[in-house]
């Protein structure tokens, strides 16, 4: 699939078809992710992928952003204190939570290119999902992406083309 | 408790939800989290008066209502409140058995 037409294909689904996903599938999408760019090659992001239904249940249950009926649930998770080793305070409060960001567009894209859709959630308990899936205290919930076989296509919203870019300096 | 009288406590719960709502958007942020919590003790106590007996239900209704006050203390407070009621709530969720078995 042509990079260009996936960015501008992919859509935040939020329906879902009640279908399974090979892991093979989201194997694949995970690695994608991998792929992103870390500060300092740090690579401390950790990734949970959940598919049985019940502990999506629950997920669900302490995370109000998280809609409908996924196949998956991958939560993009950040080892700190590895993050902190790394690259100090700047690894921790910074480039984790963009190195997550980096590899969740990369697993968006992913999926999108094995036809799936998927929601980035940022919408959630974070001490909840955190006792849920049995995160070790250093590994923090960053963002969790709902994947799955998509039963809606929605519109993309407009986007804002006015003041967005400048040229050389702000306002340039 | 028969339904017409469940029906019409339910209706009230609803008028304090949304009324809040939209009040809300003018009011202190804070009141936000204590009404949704407030509404959560309310819900429960509904339920009771209709006869529905939850233990977890009524423990996490005496949690709230014990603490939910500290809105008005402070925000750290009010924070360390909810962080124990999700970790309460999350113990009748999650009660360490198996999830998900074969």
């Amino acid at each position: 699939m042509d990079l260009y037409a996936a960015i501008r294909g992919r859509r935040s689904v939020r329906r879902f078809a009640s279908a399974s996903i090979e892991p093979a599938v989201l194997e694949r999408i995970i690695d994608a992710a991998t792929w992103a760019p870390s500060g300092g090659n740090a690579q401390t992001w950790r990734f949970v992928i959940v598919t049985e239904q019940a502990r999506i249940a629950k997920l669900k249950t302490v995370s109000p952003g998280l809609i409908g009926e996924p196949g998956a649930v991958v939560a993009v998770c950040q080892d700190l204190a590895a993050a902190r080793a790394k690259g100090s305070a700047l690894g921790e409060v910074l480039l984790a939570p963009c190195d997550a960001a980096m590899a969740a567009q990369n697993l968006l894209l992913a999926a999108y290119a094995e036809g799936l859709g998927t929601c980035t959630v940022a919408s959630f308990t974070h001490r909840a999902v955190a006792r849920l899936l049995k995160l070790p205290e250093t590994v923090e919930p960053i963002l969790l992406v709902s994947v799955g076989v998509p039963d809606e296509t929605p519109k993309a919203p407009a986007r804002k083309t006015e003041g967005i870019v400048h040229w050389e300096v702000y306002g340039g | 408790m028969d339904s017409t009288a469940l029906e019409a406590k339910v209706f009230d719960l609803i008028g304090y939800m949304t009324s809040s709502a939209r009040n809300l958007i003018d009011e202190t942020p804070a009141y936000g989290p204590f009404r949704l919590v407030d509404a959560a003790s309310q819900l429960v106590a509904i339920l009771e008066e209709a006869g529905v007996q939850s233990p977890r239900l009524t423990a996490l209704r005496q949690e709230i209502d014990k603490g939910k006050y500290s809105v008005t203390v402070g925000p750290d407070e009010f924070k360390a409140f909810l962080d124990a009621l999700v970790d309460t709530f999350v113990d009748y969720l999650d009660p360490g058995e198996p999830c998900c078995g074969p």
